[in-house]
């Protein structure tokens, strides 16, 4: 059989097992949390700005960090059970 | 509110502004500046439609790959265009110097959580030097504007505001100083 088409098939079957579909759920699970966390430094971070510098627009990107740290939390948790 | 060169700007405020004092100019970097960001969205966002492609070049198909683990990666690489995005519109829009009756105020954010507020009253600014320069700051009118003030070196510097001659030219206007006009004696 030629190498190339070993490692080809090799390659193919690591994918398609179970330890590549835990490594890829690490992966993502991982990034998530830390998708999370930046979030919620995000959400203190335009707190300070909107304090800082006024404008009839701020509470809109309040609301929006808010927002987008209640749905990086949720997906860890979805991740966590679909996955 | 969404220009980088606001006369008089109604409805904005800013921390420690006193009851009489009015903005009369509001200054962001350029919209032009915004390009970076931008362009790394939209790669960002084409990741996905462009992912089938770059896996058959080299020789990886993404069926192998579960549907729900493909929606996992696809979500993560929509995460990572909203954050870009909403990081890079949240710089520009509140990184701004504003200049009053009384004051120069320049706001600074920078990642991450640095925030960084330099006031010059204008009794104390002595001079301001504008300065233009590279393809873009030529062609869209932007560049820096510095003002020193007594006693101190730098105290404020304007990055890629635009129209910065003119901007240079109304800080001197409020502290009282004689000089030249732009554009005429």
């Amino acid at each position: 059989m030629p190498v190339g088409v070993t490692s080809l098939s090799l390659i193919t079957s690591f994918i398609t097992s179970n330890y590549f579909l835990i490594i890829i759920k690490a992966g993502i699970l991982l990034i998530l949390v830390f998708y999370a966390i930046f979030a919620l430094i995000i959400i203190k971070q335009v707190s300070s700005m909107a304090k800082t510098f006024v404008t009839n627009i701020s509470p809109i990107f309040s609301t929006f960090a808010v927002f987008n740290a209640i749905f990086a939390l949720v997906l860890i948790v979805l991740a966590a059970g679909v996955l | 509110m969404f220009h980088s060169y606001i006369e008089n700007p109604e409805s904005c405020r800013f921390e420690g502004q006193n009851p009489d004092e009015k903005i009369l100019l509001l200054l962001r970097a350029h919209p032009i500046t915004n390009i970076p960001w931008i362009f790394f969205s939209i790669v960002f966002f084409l990741v996905p439609f462009l992912a089938p492609r770059l896996a058959h070049f080299f020789g990886f198909s993404l069926s192998l790959i579960p549907n729900t683990y493909l929606i996992a990666l696809l979500i993560i690489d929509y995460l990572v265009v909203l954050i870009i995005a909403f990081e890079g519109f949240l710089y520009w829009y509140f990184n701004v110097t504003l200049i009053t009756a009384q004051k120069i105020i320049d706001i600074d954010f920078e990642p991450v959580l640095y925030k960084g507020v330099d006031l010059a009253p204008l009794s104390k600014i002595e001079e301001t030097d504008s300065k233009t320069a590279g393809i873009f700051g030529t062609f869209f009118n932007f560049g820096n504007v510095a003002v020193q003030t007594a006693g101190a070196t730098v105290a404020i510097e304007m990055r890629n505001v635009p129209r910065p001659a003119h901007v240079a030219d109304i800080i001197l206007d409020q502290a009282g100083i004689p000089h030249q006009h732009v554009g005429g004696p």
